[in-house]
């Protein structure tokens, strides 16, 4: 599995590849916490929210999110504490940058949680990271406790005023729990179901005080905005998605991988087929789901030949979008019959069960599935799951309900050929 | 403060609406009608069923009329065809996993799904997989559980959080494996059923009323209940002269209690036609004989002639007249008629526990009602245990402070469960909350208290400084238990608290359904209690005319009281340790059996209606006590109608007067009685009073730690609770039976748990 | 537990009258020191439920009886509060498992490059079907969704520990070193 930038000099994955990257000491050496160093030596958290909205940073957690905003809705006046989380639960199907930025480059992820702390005046913040990733849970307490012992947690950092902490937390198990709201409903202790909004958590969050939920890509990227300055890192990228994006990349390619991409890196093509390796035992392309199994399925001639620009605007222009940037590549071997059937049974798992639709909506379709599956497809079939889609689509209590309806409606409208050998002999109801 | 309007159009119609209404509430009292399952009014908002969703101008999306809060300039469709889609698609989904054999299913005929289906479905059926399975159990003797039937609308979950403050009934599971439930699925609360009450479907049932009847077979009753002094209303369900079941007043047109009833209330009810019921008038012609089966024309003449014959030798006075405080005002009223009138002895009292009597006399301030308490700024709370002896008034409460924001002062030696929900705990010591009395009353006796109670006398500053600080409503709430002095200066704290903008209301806190009609019917106006009565037996008294027995603790305390008059009557529902000393025995009807009205902790005069014709040859305890006067020569004039009676009650006691039957006909529109209010003249005096018993107190007593357990009050078998085998299930500890798939009942049987001490019900 | 949770004040253990039919277990000092330090990052006790769960469960097996008393009387919630989160997450087990949990990751990525032959050739080699422990209960077998590890799929975690890029050899090596 490859790790590395293209297109651009590595930003986030600068360190990536040092020996003994997960220290402190290899941290500070190649230019960790100097971007701490330079908000507590004289910017205001005004100034760093200033110079995150000037980034163009966009909440890479899914939402894409303008993260300058988001932190500019927290109530100054506010007497309640305030949190910054981290939302490390990674549970998109496709989707482990997450995971690499923790493991090899744990130090940044504590230095942009300090920066954003330090904006917001938080002085209690928690990194929610999914139960499975135990080791990444053990890997950041040790980077937390070496960050303590040098000060550069607890009380009076680095000899300023300001004074945090930041604790890990885990997870057990529930891909909703990376729904922020619902996250911090796991962190309080209560099952993980989402929440209402309004209010919103910058408002009303974590133990009904201001909370900021960031993506921990989001996070690791604020020390290099502080750095270069915002307009520096929007440079990176596009107008409207500054900076560099990573892309977990798997399935059929020769070198799956995570990679950093400059924000509008313009042909998805030249992506897989070369700075991927290609496809994997030369065969056809068949399918990409550019940015984990919530987005639309694209067709390979969506693609090739079509110059798709890698980026917020340019992805939806071609019909999917970034989401969290889980990019996974499908071969003509692939049925994609089967390959929805397999999201749509991750989704129906997945489903907190709150709300009516997504929850009865999820069972009923993986039933229809299965029946379709053990050969009992009726012509109808089709246009029933689409109507169930339709019924579930803007309609559910969080997006999970529509995220589990677009890889279902964009795969019978993309690829009617593969539910229609599924279905019956005659005719197929999909139009 | 007028409530500020703004402009709302709902499908093209414009309308002013207040400010911050809820848009869901705004639509359907609009007459426009929006299906829900999950909303429910004064619950924390759920916004899972999607069965509301509307169109909003300029928003993406339909939203959830219930999670909305009006705008002005907002545009709002509540139908088109996008949104009966939507509401099509909704109830298809709950209908998928749904088992579709409503005519097997208890709540066929009352559930809102079916009715759902029928108002918003017109489906035909597109879910032909297999459904998802979960069997029938048992969760605890009062709640049968079909998990398939769940729609997970969650109200149950809220009611028992909210309102219960218990959280015994929680969700489990995930996804479209979520189902409601408890670990190792039994029921560990209450019992107080209000989940199976606010179930839509046939989800949560009643134990000890399933497969018994169908709903449109029973006769629907409104009626209050005859527990505690709560009042609440009720639905008794009756089919050919027997009780079947209670529900609260209706799913939707409600009295003071909403959908809320506690355990007593909703199971409370099969004493009424339980096998041991008294049949006939029975006489026991010889002491320490046996009680001989009678007709009402012989025991009437063998009564009114000994009673001739006792006053005759001994006086007027030498015959006691008692009356429980379960019975209607009707019956208090006739007789304490009876006693005045006819009798004319001065030794006539009712068998409560405690007395009102200081406090009525002194009373300076109105009563609170249910609906004050729930929406009070602070309420003061000294003694007492409402969650468990006023159980409708600890819901109100707990709402009070978890919705509406109240603080609650609790004043107790015991750190009750309604601990969670205070702003200041004075957790004082056994029998001094008497001395927290005396300093709300006047600060400068703060340190005495404090040393007394084993507080610190900041925290009496502190109580002090909330309740003065208060912008809304007060209300004090006490123990019925608690000394005349400490209920007379109680019953005048106004004087100290009441201020610019904020009201100060009284609850008292008495143990029984009439206990205040008891009072306000004049039983109590001798000033002599039940104790008092019982300590004359054999010697002022010799005859003793009971309508109701004497109480346990009653006997307990004076053992050998009855044994020692010449001549007892009772009239009774059962035999009882008091019937036991009885010459004669009167059976009476129950409350469901009769029409009366019944007067509760609020002062709210509430009709109790008859549900079913009185069982055996049992009578209304008024129409017997007129009979018997009729044949000792005075005609009360009642021909047979609880109405006319009442007609001499509004006459007679100025708290009730200008009210008619046809005024108290509407629950939902509770009638206050208007017990007269007294500035305080000699407040100082009365504060002196208490000061000389606070002075006099022990202050050494060991403060009590530990929170008592759930149904530490409401499962202690009664006379009546004891007659019903699910409260024998749960006073001896509510053990969970081998296998939860067949009833509880009949694995355990009737024969676990031969009573435990008989206190008030 | 509601929607939108407000604060309560607990006053300890909420009376459980009825017995669950043990005692509450008891930990090491050096557990108990190990709760503390998860206990003292959260001004709310419940906040710490998932992780406690996760240390009953390592050093019980799973969330028995007397487990869930034990983290009821220590976070002061009724066990019925301990069973509505613990049946909502997949980690967390109410039931006797495996000493080695095998979770095959069975999502997308892992699927098109062959989860199946990994779960059909561990269930050939344990001789259990998905979901079944071995009879001597040192495995059991699950499928799982997506672990996060798409790129460098197929994989399965034993426990908390993730072996990737599997083949048949690997698969044999790890299992076979398993102690
Ligand atoms: C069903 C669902 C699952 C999500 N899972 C994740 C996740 O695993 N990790 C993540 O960072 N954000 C996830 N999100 C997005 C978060 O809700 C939220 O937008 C994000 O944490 C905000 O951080 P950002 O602004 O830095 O992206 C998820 C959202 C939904 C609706
Ligand atoms: S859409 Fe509804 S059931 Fe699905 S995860 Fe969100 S809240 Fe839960
Ligand atoms: S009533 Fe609005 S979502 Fe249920």
């Amino acid at each position: 599995m490859r790790i590395e930038a293209i297109g651009c000099e590595p930003l986030q994955l600068r360190r990536v590849h040092l020996e003994n990257s997960r220290s402190l000491d290899v941290y500070r050496r190649n230019g960790g916490y100097e971007a701490v160093k330079k908000v507590l030596d004289g910017m205001s958290p005004d100034d760093v929210i200033n110079e995150v909205k000037k980034s163009a940073l966009r909440g890479r957690g899914g939402a894409g999110f303008p993260t300058g905003m988001k932190w500019g809705f927290v109530p100054k006046d506010s007497p309640k504490p305030k949190y910054v989380v981290c939302n490390a639960d990674e549970s998109e199907p496709g989707t482990f940058k997450d995971r690499y930025l923790m493991e090899r480059d744990p130090h940044l992820l504590i230095e942009g949680m300090l920066i954003a702390a330090y904006a917001l005046s938080a002085k209690t913040n928690y990194i929610y990271t999914r139960g499975e990733y135990r080791y990444l849970i053990d890997i950041m307490d040790l980077a937390l406790d070496e960050a303590r012992a040098a000060g550069l947690l607890g009380n009076r950092i680095l000899g300023s005023d300001f004074s945090c902490e930041i604790y890990t937390h885990t997870g057990a198990g529930a891909y909703i729990c990376g729904e922020e709201t619902a996250l911090l409903s796991s962190l309080e202790g209560l099952r993980g179901h989402p929440r209402m909004k309004p209010p919103f958590p910058a408002v009303s969050g974590l133990y009904a005080s201001p909370t900021v939920v960031n993506n921990v890509e989001t996070l690791t990227a604020v020390p290099d905005i502080i750095k270069m300055g915002g307009e520096a890192y929007q440079k990176l990228g596009t107008e409207k998605s500054g900076g560099t994006k990573l892309w977990s990349v798997s399935g059929h390619v020769v070198h799956p991988g995570v990679y950093e991409l400059p924000m509008g890196y313009d042909d998805m093509e030249k992506f897989i087929f070369e700075d991927c390796g290609g496809m994997l035992d030369g065969k056809q392309l068949k399918a990409v789901i550019p940015g984990g199994s919530s987005v639309y399925i694209m067709r390979a001639d969506q693609i090739v030949g079509k110059d798709v620009r890698m980026d917020y605007e340019g992805l939806v222009a071609a019909g999917s979008s970034v989401g969290s940037g889980g990019f996974i590549v499908m071969d003509e071997t692939v049925d994609i019959f089967e390959s929805t059937k397999n999201l749509t049974e991750f989704y129906k798992h997945e489903s907190c069960g709150w709300c009516t639709p997504c929850r009865e909506g999820t069972d009923w379709l993986v039933k229809v599935f299965k029946r379709i599956d053990s050969g009992d497809g009726r012509p109808e079939d089709a246009q029933l799951m689409l109507d169930l889609c339709d019924n579930i689509e803007g309609k559910s209590f969080c997006p999970l309900g529509d995220a589990a309806s677009w890889p279902i409606q964009s795969a019978i409208k993309r690829f009617p050929e593969d539910f229609r050998r599924r279905l019956a002999k005659n005719g197929d109801g999909i139009s | 403060m007028a409530t500020e309007l703004v402009k709302l159009t709902v499908n093209g119609k414009l309308f002013e609406v207040p400010k911050g209404a809820r848009l869901i509430d705004v639509c359907r009292e609009k007459g426009f009608d929006i299906p829900s399952f999950c909303y429910y009014a004064d619950l924390a908002l759920q916004a899972s069923c999607r069965m509301c969703l509307v169109r909003i101008e300029k928003m993406p999306k339909l939203q959830t009329s219930c999670t909305i809060t009006v705008a002005d300039g907002m545009v709002v469709t509540t139908q088109s065809e996008e949104i009966e889609k939507a509401q099509r698609g909704m109830t298809e989904f709950l209908l998928a996993n749904h088992p579709l054999d409503c005519p097997v299913c208890d709540r066929g005929g009352e559930c809102e799904l079916q009715e759902m289906t029928f108002d918003w479905g017109g489906l035909e059926e597109r879910f032909t997989e297999q459904k998802n399975y979960y069997a029938e159990r048992y969760l605890s003797p009062m709640v049968a559980n079909d998990p398939q039937r769940c729609i997970l609308c969650k109200r149950c979950t809220r009611v028992c959080d909210e309102w219960m403050g218990e959280e015994a009934i929680e969700a489990g599971g995930r996804g479209a494996h979520t189902v409601i439930g408890t670990y190792l699925g039994w029921l560990d609360c209450s019992q107080c059923g209000n989940c199976i009450e606010v179930c839509p479907t046939g989800t949560l049932l009643d134990a000890t009323y399933r497969h018994q009847t169908r709903p449109w077979e029973l006769a629907q009753t409104v009626s209050t209940c005859n527990y505690c002094s709560d009042g609440c209303q009720m639905s008794i369900g009756s089919r050919s002269g027997e009780v079947r079941r209670v529900v609260a007043r209706d799913r939707y047109v409600n009295g003071i209690n909403g959908e809320f009833l506690c355990v007593k209330g909703r199971f409370g009810h099969p004493f009424i036609n339980h096998e041991d019921r008294i049949r006939t008038p029975m006489i026991r012609y010889k002491k320490g004989g046996k009680l001989i089966p009678a007709t009402w024309d012989e025991a009437i003449r063998h009564v009114a002639e000994r009673l001739d014959a006792v006053a005759e030798e001994h006086g007027r006075n030498a015959i006691g007249i008692a009356g429980s405080p379960r019975l209607t005002n009707e019956s208090l009223f006739v007789l304490r008629k009876f006693a005045t009138e006819l009798v004319g002895t001065e030794n006539y009292t009712t068998t409560d526990v405690h007395s009102l009597q200081p406090f009525f006399e002194n009373l300076g301030a109105p009563l609170a009602t249910h609906r004050d308490i729930r929406y009070a700024k602070t309420i003061v709370l000294i003694g007492g245990d409402p969650g468990e002896w006023q159980p409708l008034t600890g819901k109100q409460i707990r709402q009070a402070v978890r919705n509406g924001g109240a603080q609650l002062i609790l004043v107790n030696p015991v750190p009750i469960r309604l601990r969670e929900q205070t702003a200041l705990f004075l957790h004082v010591r056994p029998g001094t909350e008497e001395a927290v009395v005396l300093a709300l009353a006047d600060p400068a006796y703060d340190s005495l208290a404090a040393d007394k109670a084993g507080i610190a006398a900041e925290q009496l500053g502190a109580a002090r400084q909330m309740i003065t600080s208060t912008d809304g409503d007060v209300v004090v709430m006490f123990d019925a238990g608690l000394s005349a002095e400490a209920q007379t200066v109680i019953a005048q704290l106004s004087t100290v608290f009441g201020g610019e903008g904020r009201r100060v209301l009284m609850h008292p806190l008495p143990l029984f359904n009439n206990s205040i009609g008891a009072h306000d019917m004049g039983l109590m106006d001798r000033g002599l209690t039940a104790y008092d009565l019982l300590e004359k037996a054999g010697g002022e008294v010799r005859a003793m005319y009971l309508a109701g027995g004497f109480l346990p603790e009653h006997l307990r305390e004076r053992p050998d009281a009855l044994s020692k008059l010449d001549f007892l009557v009772v009239q009774e529902l059962f035999e009882n340790e008091t019937t036991a000393f009885a010459d004669v025995v009167l059976p009476a009807a129950s409350y469901a059996e009769i029409d009366g009205t019944f007067t509760n902790n609020d002062g709210l005069v509430q009709r109790v209606r008859q549900s079913i014709p009185p069982l055996h040859q049992s009578k209304a305890d008024w129409m017997i006590v007129a009979q018997l006067a009729k044949e000792l020569g005075l005609e009360f004039g009642y021909e047979l109608s609880a109405s006319a009676v009442f007609r001499d009650v509004a006459k007679n006691v100025a708290a009730y007067s200008g009210m008619t039957y046809p005024l108290l006909k509407d629950e939902s529109n509770p009638v206050q009685a208007k017990h007269q209010l007294s500035a305080a003249t000699n407040f100082g005096t009365t504060v002196s009073a208490l000061h000389e018993r606070v002075d006099s107190m022990d202050a050494t007593g060991e403060k009590i730690t530990v929170t008592p357990d759930v149904g530490d009050g409401l499962f202690r078998l009664g006379m009546l609770t004891e007659k019903v085998p699910q409260f024998r299930l749960l006073a001896s500890g509510n053990p969970r039976p081998e296998t939860t798939a067949v009833s509880p009942l009949y694995q355990i049987g009737r024969s676990v748990a031969a009573g435990q001490s008989t206190t008030a019900d | 537990m509601s929607s939108q949770p407000t604060q309560i004040t607990r006053i300890g253990p909420l009376s459980q009258p009825v017995s669950l039919g043990v005692e509450p277990a008891t930990f090491s000092s050096m557990v108990e020191a190990e709760i503390d330090s998860h206990l003292a990052k959260y001004p709310v006790a419940r906040s710490a439920i998932l992780p406690l769960m996760f240390i009953v469960q390592r050093e019980r097996g799973y969330l028995d009886p007397a487990g869930v008393l034990y983290l009821a009387n220590r976070l002061k919630v009724r066990v019925t509060d301990i069973w509505e989160v613990a049946t909502f997450y997949s980690m967390i087990h109410t039931s006797p498992i495996g000493k080695y949990h095998i979770q095959v990751c069975r999502t997308l990525s892992c699927k098109i490059r062959g989860a199946g032959q990994v779960t059909e050739y561990c269930s050939n080699k344990l001789g259990i079907k998905v979901g079944e422990t071995t009879a001597d209960g040192r495995f059991t077998l699950s499928e799982v969704e997506c672990l996060g590890s798409c790129g460098t799929a197929p994989m399965l975690q034993i426990n908390f520990d993730y072996h990737e890029n599997l083949t048949p050899e690997k698969i044999d090596q790890v299992l076979n070193a398993l102690p």
